[in-house]
C-alpha cells in the first residue's frame, strides 16, 4: 500500500514539523474553563438611546449593584422577591450541599430565553416562535388586564402547561419547589430588564447639569425607578378580571349560533383579522411589540443610511462634518447591533381558529381572559366595555366548536369537518 | 524536497482553517460593569433612605404668560407616499381615493410645518382651573375613511378622551405602551382616560388596517401645543417668571427620540430638542418663525 | 522477558471473559439491571432476553476461554514447535455455519408468538388514548365520556399519562413533526412514531406505580429531556383523575385557591 509507506516515512521524516502542528491545532480549540455567565446589556435600547460607553458602563455598574451576576443574584428588599428561590433557580447547575438541585434557570431554560432574558440564546434564532424577552415586562397569557403583571399563579401555570403550538415546554414533571424558583427568577429578570430600559431611557430626560450621568441615588434608582415596576408585580393578583360565570343552563347550541354572529360582525370584528374561514388568514402584515421595535429601528436606520449616504459633504462645516460622521458611526454601530444582538424580525399571523391548539390555555376561562383583555404585546384587541360579558361567553363557545365545525356544503351525505376540508 | 514544502504548506493552510474555526464574528464591544463602584454603590442602595433629596424648585414668580410660535420647513417636502391600504378597499379606498402618508405636512403657501409638539418640561405651578382642553381641540380623537382624523393628538393626564370610529367597519386603537388596545365598532365610541405622562409622543395603531398610524402625548400639566396646518403653536397660561424649558418634538425628525434640535442659540436650543425661556407676567412672547431645514428631518 | 510479556498478554485476555460475567453477575443487586416489570407481556419478552443471554453467554464463555488457552499454551516464548499450515478443514467450516445458523432459526422461530402478542394481536377496542409526540414532548388526548377520538369532550394534556390497572390500554401513536419513539421501560414497550402514521400500541399493566416515558429515537436539541411520566393506577382512581382533569378544562372561573391552580402528582 503506497499511500501508508508514504505517510510512515513523512512521518519519520518530518516528526517536529507535524508534531508541532498538531499541537498548534490542539492550542488553537482554546484551553482553560469556561468564562462565567454575565448578563447582557440591551444593546439596541442602549444605542437608540444614543448612549457614550460611559453612559452605558453606568447603567451596568448600577444593574450590578442592584441585580448582581447570574451566578449571584442581588435581591432587594422592595422587588418582594425570594432570595431562597432565586438561589435554587440561579448560577451553574450543581448541587448544594443538602444535594437540593440548583442552577435550574440555566439548565432548563438558558438556551432559549437566555442567560439575561433577553430571548437570545443559542436555540432561540431557530424557533418560530421566539421565545419570550422579558426585558419589557410584557407578558401575554396572563388573567390580568391587558397592561398588569401576570401573577404568580399565572406563571406557575404556564411553566406546567408550557405553551402548546410553540417550543416551550411544559414542566409538570418538575418538583414544585423547583417550578415556584423558576417563576421567581423569571421575575428577577423580567424587573431587571425593566429598570435597565428605564435607567437607559432616563438619560434623555437628563437635564444637561448632570452631564450625561444618572444621579446615583437612593431616591433616584431605588424609589423612582425600582419601586414603581415592582409594585406592578405587587399588584398583579388583584389585577384579575373578574369574570361573571357562564350560566349554568346555557343552551350551547343557541350560543354557538350568537357566537358565530359576533364572530362575524361588526362589533368584535373577528373575522378581519383571523378570516372568514377562521384559519387566521385575515392578514399577515403585523407585527408583536418585540418584532415590531426592531423593525422600526429597522426602518430609521435604512433610511437614516439612505439619507447620509446622499447628503454631500462638501461645503460643511467642521461642525456639520463630525456632526455627520457621528451620525454615520451610530447607523453603522446600529447596524452591527442589529445583526448580533437581535432576532431577525417576523410577522404575527393571527391564530388559526380551526386547530384547536390555544397557546394561553384551552379552558374557557383562558379564551375568555383573550378576548376580554385582548393580548398584550400582540395586535389582539380587547373587547372588554364594547363586548358585553355574556356575549363574550357566546364567542368563546363558538370559537371551541370551530375545530369541530362540520361543512355540510361539500356532499350533503357526508357532512365532514372543516379542519379537514381546508 | 518537494515533498517537505508540499507537507508544509499543507500544514500551515490546515492551520490557517483551524484558526480562523475558532474566531467568531465581532459583536459590538459592551463596556463591563465597575464592580467595586456597584459594591459601594450596593452599601448606599441598601441602607435606609437618608431623606433630603432633590428639593422641590421653589416657585419663583407669579402670573401667568404665553408662547408663541411658528414652525416653517426649508426645502422640499417632497411628495408625500401613498399608503398601502388593502384591506376593507370599499371602506377605505372608497372611490378610488388614496390614503396618504402624512408624517411631514407642509403647508404649501405658508411653508409652514404642522404636527410639531411643543410641550413644557417642569412646571412649578399650573394656572387653576384646569382648561377643558390643553390644545383649544376637543378631545374626541376619531377615525374614518381608515384614517385618524388628528394625526397629533394631545391631552393632560386624566382627561377623558372619546375615542370614535365614524367608519361603517369596526376598528381597533391601539396606544403603545398604555393599557389601552381597544375593539371599536362601527359607529361606537369609547372612553380613553390616560393616566401617565407619556414623555416623547406615543404610537397609535390600528391593528386590523396596520397603515393606520397616528401619535398621542399626555402630560401632567398639560402645558402641550401642536402646531396647526400653519406650523403656528401657542401654549398660554404659563407660569411666569421662572425659567421654562420646552421639548420640541417631530414624528419624522432625526434626533434621538423623535427631538427637533435647531440651530438657534438665542433660545439656547440644544440637539435634544429643548429651548429655554422665562416669562414675564401677561407677557405674549412670540418666538417667531423657527426654520426646520430638511437635514432635520428625515426619510 | 518474553515468556512474562506472553503470560501478561494472556491474562489479559482472560481478564475480559472474567471481568464481563463478573459484571453481569453483581448487577443486579447493584440496581443496574433490567428496570422493574410491571406489564402482563413483561415476563416474556425477559424471558427472551434471558434465554439469548444464556445461550451467547455459554459460547462466550467457551470461546474466551479457548482463545486465552491458546495464548497460553502456544505462546513463541513456551514452543518450538512451528505452527502447521493446513488448507482449511471443510468439515470445520460447515459446522461452525450449521450450528449457529440453526441456532438462530431456532431463536427465529421461538420469539414469533411474543412478537405476535406484543406488534400484531391488537386488542378490539377504541384508543383508549391518542399520544402525539413532539419535540420536545408527549401531547396526550383521551377521549373522554363519549369514548370517541375526535370530538369536543376531548381531554387534553402533556407528559402525563394515566393508565388502569388489569386493564387492556390502547395507545394511537402520531408524531407531529420528527421520528420520536415512544419508550415505557417498565411496561416493555417501545414504538417508534413515525410522521404520517397512526401505530397502534397496547399493553397491560399489571401493577400501580409511576414509571417514566423516554423518548428513543434522536429527535433534535431536546431529545435527552423529552420525558413523561405513566401513572398506573385503579380504575376508580383513574376515573377520579379524568374528572378531576375535565373539571380543569372546562373551567370557567379561577380556582379559589391559587395554590391548586396546577395538578401536581409528586
Amino acid at each position: 500500500m503506497p499511500h501508508a509507506s508514504m505517510m510512515r516515512s513523512a512521518m519519520h521524516r518530518h516528526p517536529v514539523t507535524i508534531i508541532a502542528i498538531l499541537g498548534l491545532c490542539l492550542l488553537a480549540t482554546g484551553c482553560g474553563q469556561t468564562p462565567p455567565a454575565y448578563f447582557r446589556p440591551n444593546m439596541v435600547e442602549a444605542t437608540k438611546q444614543r448612549l457614550t460607553p460611559d453612559q452605558e458602563k453606568q447603567v451596568a455598574t448600577v444593574l450590578l449593584a442592584m441585580f448582581g451576576t447570574p451566578d449571584e443574584p442581588v435581591c432587594m428588599p422592595e422587588t418582594g422577591l425570594d432570595e431562597a428561590k432565586l438561589r435554587l433557580a440561579a448560577g451553574p447547575v450543581r448541587s448544594d450541599i443538602v444535594g437540593r438541585k440548583n442552577g435550574l434557570y440555566r439548565e432548563h431554560c438558558a438556551h432559549c430565553h437566555g442567560v439575561t432574558g433577553d430571548a437570545l440564546g443559542p436555540t432561540a434564532a431557530f424557533l418560530n416562535p421566539y421565545p419570550r424577552d422579558y426585558r419589557p415586562g410584557v407578558f401575554k397569557f396572563k388573567s390580568t388586564e391587558r397592561a398588569d403583571k401576570p401573577t404568580h399563579t399565572d406563571l406557575v401555570r404556564l411553566l406546567h402547561n408550557g405553551v402548546p403550538g410553540t417550543s416551550m415546554p411544559s414542566f409538570a414533571l418538575l418538583p414544585s419547589a423547583q417550578v415556584e424558583a423558576l417563576a421567581e427568577y423569571v421575575k428577577y429578570l423580567s424587573i431587571r430588564g425593566e429598570t435597565e430600559l428605564t435607567l437607559m431611557r432616563a438619560f434623555f430626560e437628563l437635564d444637561d447639569e448632570a452631564q450625561g450621568k444618572l444621579p446615583e441615588t437612593r431616591e433616584f434608582l431605588v424609589d423612582e425607578t425600582l419601586t414603581p415596576i415592582a409594585e406592578k408585580w405587587k399588584a398583579a393578583a388583584d389585577a384579575q378580571i373578574q369574570v361573571p360565570p357562564m350560566p349554568a343552563d346555557i343552551d350551547l347550541v343557541a350560543s354557538i349560533a350568537k357566537g358565530k354572529e359576533l364572530f362575524y360582525g361588526d362589533k368584535a370584528n373577528c373575522v378581519k383579522c383571523h378570516g372568514v374561514t377562521g384559519l387566521g388568514d385575515g392578514q399577515a402584515n403585523d407585527y408583536d411589540d418585540w418584532n415590531k421595535a426592531i423593525v422600526e429601528i429597522g426602518k430609521e436606520i435604512s433610511s437614516g443610511s439612505a439619507k447620509a449616504r446622499e447628503t454631500s459633504t462638501s461645503g460643511m462645516s467642521p461642525d456639520e462634518l463630525s456632526e455627520h460622521r457621528a451620525q454615520l458611526a451610530w447607523i453603522e454601530k446600529f447596524g452591527r447591533v442589529l445583526d448580533g444582538d437581535a432576532l431577525e424580525p417576523r410577522t404575527i399571523p393571527p391564530r388559526n381558529l380551526r386547530h384547536g391548539i390555544y397557546r394561553g390555555g384551552r379552558r374557557p376561562l383562558d379564551l375568555y381572559y383573550r378576548i376580554h383583555a385582548g393580548i398584550n404585546g400582540a395586535p389582539m384587541p380587547a373587547a372588554k366595555g364594547t363586548v358585553p360579558p355574556e356575549e363574550i361567553w357566546h364567542i368563546v363557545n363558538y370559537i371551541r366548536s370551530l375545530p369541530y365545525e362540520l361543512d355540510g356544503e361539500l356532499g350533503a351525505d357526508k357532512p365532514m369537518l372543516a379542519k379537514d376540508r381546508f | 524536497m518537494r515533498t517537505c514544502s508540499r507537507n508544509s504548506l499543507l500544514g500551515v493552510v490546515g492551520l490557517g482553517i483551524v484558526a480562523a474555526a475558532g474566531c467568531k464574528a465581532e459583536r459590538v464591544a459592551t463596556p463591563s460593569a465597575d464592580a467595586q463602584a456597584a459594591g459601594k454603590l450596593r452599601v448606599t442602595l441598601v441602607s435606609a433612605s437618608t431623606g433630603g433629596g432633590a428639593v422641590a424648585a421653589a416657585s419663583t414668580g407669579s402670573g401667568w404668560g404665553t408662547l408663541k410660535g411658528r414652525f416653517a420647513f426649508v426645502g422640499d417636502p417632497g411628495t408625500a407616499k401613498p399608503l398601502l391600504a388593502d384591506k376593507d378597499t370599499e371602506v377605505c379606498s372608497k372611490a378610488g381615493m388614496k390614503l396618504l402618508d402624512r408624517s411631514l405636512l407642509v403647508d404649501p403657501s405658508s411653508k409652514g410645518l404642522a404636527n410639531v409638539v411643543v410641550f413644557a418640561r417642569k412646571t412649578t405651578r399650573v394656572k387653576e382651573p384646569l382648561p377643558e382642553n390643553p390644545t383649544g381641540a376637543s378631545l374626541v380623537f376619531d377615525q374614518k375613511q381608515c384614517e385618524f382624523l388628528s394625526p397629533v393628538f394631545a391631552a393632560r393626564v386624566g382627561q377623558p378622551i372619546d375615542v370614535k370610529n365614524s367608519d361603517p367597519i369596526g376598528h381597533n386603537t391601539n396606544v403603545s405602551g398604555s393599557d389601552f388596545n381597544q375593539l371599536i365598532p362601527a359607529g361606537g365610541s369609547t372612553t380613553y382616560v390616560p393616566k401617565a405622562e407619556t414623555g416623547m409622543p406615543t404610537m397609535v395603531t390600528c391593528n386590523v388596517h396596520p397603515w393606520m398610524k397616528a401619535y398621542m402625548v399626555f402630560r401632567k400639566d398639560g402645558y402641550v401645543a401642536v402646531t396647526a396646518a400653519d406650523g403656528s403653536f401657542t401654549i398660554p397660561d404659563l407660569p411666569a417668571g421662572e425659567p421654562l424649558e420646552f421639548q420640541v418634538w417631530h414624528e419624522r425628525s432625526t434626533g434621538p427620540n423623535g427631538a427637533l434640535g435647531l440651530d438657534n442659540a438665542d433660545l439656547k436650543w440644544t440637539p435634544k430638542g429643548r429651548f429655554q425661556i422665562t416669562l414675564e407676567p401677561d407677557q405674549v412672547k412670540d418666538i417667531g418663525t423657527l426654520e426646520v431645514p430638511a437635514s432635520a428631518i428625515g426619510t | 522477558m518474553n515468556r512474562l510479556s506472553g503470560i501478561f498478554w494472556s491474562l489479559l485476555f482472560l481478564a475480559v471473559p472474567v471481568l464481563g460475567v463478573a459484571t453481569f453477575a453483581i448487577a443486579p443487586a447493584i440496581d443496574v439491571w433490567l428496570p422493574k416489570d410491571v406489564s402482563e407481556h413483561g415476563p416474556a419478552i425477559d424471558g427472551l432476553f434471558y434465554f439469548i443471554l444464556a445461550l451467547t453467554g455459554v459460547v462466550f464463555i467457551a470461546t474466551e476461554v479457548l482463545l486465552f488457552w491458546f495464548l497460553w499454551k502456544y505462546d513463541a516464548a513456551n514452543g518450538d514447535r512451528p505452527a502447521t499450515y493446513i488448507h482449511g478443514s471443510h468439515t470445520l467450516e460447515v459446522v461452525w455455519t450449521i450450528i449457529p445458523a440453526a441456532t438462530l432459526l431456532f431463536l427465529a422461530i421461538y420469539q414469533m408468538n411474543t412478537w405476535a402478542d406484543v406488534k400484531m394481536r391488537r386488542p378490539a377496542m377504541a384508543p383508549s388514548v391518542e399520544v402525539v409526540a413532539r419535540q420536545f414532548e408527549w401531547r396526550l388526548r383521551y377521549p373522554g365520556r363519549d369514548g370517541t377520538l375526535g370530538t369536543p369532550d376531548d381531554l387534553f394534556l402533556v407528559n402525563d399519562l394515566h393508565v388502569p390497572v388489569d386493564e387492556d390500554f390502547l395507545v394511537q401513536l402520531k408524531s407531529m413533526d420528527v421520528l420520536h419513539s415512544f419508550f415505557l421501560p417498565n411496561l416493555r414497550i417501545k414504538q417508534d412514531a413515525v410522521p404520517g402514521m397512526k401505530i397502534r400500541v397496547w399493553f397491560k399493566a399489571t401493577e400501580t406505580g409511576q414509571f417514566d416515558i423516554v423518548c428513543a429515537e434522536l429527535c433534535g436539541w431536546g431529545h435527552y429531556k423529552m420525558k413523561g411520566r405513566v401513572t398506573v393506577e385503579s380504575r376508580e382512581d383513574f376515573d377520579q383523575w379524568l374528572e378531576s382533569q375535565y373539571a380543569r378544562q372546562n373551567a370557567t372561573q379561577p380556582e379559589a385557591d391559587p395554590s391548586t391552580a396546577v395538578a401536581r402528582t409528586e
